[in-house]
């Protein structure tokens, strides 16, 4: 079975990059420009701005199922050690919920819309920036497993195929 | 195995008097900030070119939205290009000041070549130049979206040229190319990855890395 697989480079992926970090731009960037729109929006009246809001958190939902995959894929490739095992847990326990949560909150978004483009209710900046936090501290993890962890460098999967991390 | 310190120890570089002030990663914070800009800058400009292709083909998909009742306007698509484009050039000049900043310090791994053959230097420089290239065209880019928007096609459904989306979707071709630079230097450079910077240095991950 396991030889029907395609053969791991030297970052111990079956493809040339990490992809799930270039799928996630479009999920941070999407959701916290949203929330950035919808305050811009509410602040300065410019109604039209709902509808840019409206459809990058719409776009932000997409991709977040896209970067699930991709994430999956490459965290079960990753041979995460010491700390970054439970980071790696968190990240991934985050990264679930989120997309739990930016489903309920377009489908909200999407009601909304439908009744009134023009209007935003009040507690929806509320919730979107709460949505906006949880998005920052996803980035923190996902940012300690590459920058400090290494996962899916050269280097790192070196040491670990030699058996030097565990 | 730890040329990198014995070689920044012998050639004096202006990184030897901050050093050590400096993390294991070479930067003054634990995680760098231009890769994480990054993702505004591609993410809003991709999607701001995507929906302006979406409001230039709208008499296409107009029938598809009306079957899924879904009430959607031209001008909403290219609303959504033209602030995304504009967000976009802003953030942008953050994201190239801090690769500047971070680049300054960068300590890549010697002896090692990307997939392109090229080696530390000739990477970093190419995404330097290639950032403010980049950042130029993002600015001109925007900067012809406003005229399209508020001179040129004030009165057409329609708010872009053709002209327009092809020129984006080459620059979007240039940012991914661009991006590969950058995952490089990352990947397989080690620039400001802490746990490759302490491998090359020959410490014992298990034991310096909580």
């Amino acid at each position: 079975m396991l030889g029907l697989l395609p053969p791991l480079n030297d970052k111990n992926l079956p493809w040339l990059d990490v992809i799930h970090p270039i799928v996630v731009h479009f999920v941070i960037a999407m959701a916290l420009i949203s929330v950035v729109f919808d305050l811009i929006g509410v602040v300065t009246g410019r109604r039209n701005l709902f509808e840019v809001s409206f459809w990058n958190l719409l776009v932000a939902t997409v991709a977040i199922f896209v970067a699930i995959i991709f994430g999956q894929i490459e965290a079960g490739l990753a041979s995460p050690y010491g700390a970054a095992r439970d980071i790696l847990n968190i990240h991934s326990t985050i990264g679930w919920s989120l997309a739990g949560v930016l489903g309920l909150l377009t489908g909200w978004r999407f009601v909304v819309r439908q009744k009134d483009p023009n209007r935003l209710p009040g507690g929806f900046l509320a919730v979107d920036s709460l949505l906006a936090a949880l998005v920052v501290v996803q980035v923190y993890l996902g940012d300690k497993l590459v920058w400090i962890y290494g996962l899916h460098t050269v280097p790192v999967v070196e040491a670990a195929r030699s058996g030097v991390l565990s | 195995m730890s040329s990198t310190w014995i070689g920044l120890g012998l050639i004096s570089s202006p990184i030897n008097e901050i050093a050590d002030r400096l993390g294991p990663n070479d930067l003054p914070y634990s995680i760098p900030i231009h890769p994480n800009l990054v993702h505004f800058t591609i993410g809003l400009f991709a999607i701001g070119i995507a929906f302006d292709f979406a409001g230039a083909f709208y008499p296409l998909e107009k029938r598809v939205f009306r079957f899924l009742a879904l009430p959607v306007t031209r001008v909403g698509f290219h609303d959504v290009g033209w602030y995304n484009v504009l967000a976009c050039s802003v953030i942008s000049f953050f994201t190239v000041a801090a690769g500047f900043f971070e680049m300054l310090l960068a300590v890549p791994l010697p002896g090692v070549r990307s997939v392109l053959g090229q080696n530390a230097i000739d990477t970093m420089l190419w995404h330097a130049v290639g950032g403010v290239a980049l950042l130029l065209i993002i600015v001109a880019m925007t900067i012809w979206r406003a005229y399209e928007r508020f001179v040129w096609r004030r009165e057409l459904g329609r708010q872009v040229s053709w002209l327009y989306l092809a020129c984006g979707t080459v620059v979007l071709l240039l940012m991914g190319l661009h991006g590969s630079l950058g995952a490089w230097l990352a990947s397989e450079f080690g620039v400001h990855i802490t746990a490759d910077q302490l491998l090359a240095a020959g410490a014992d991950l298990g034991e310096v890395l909580p």
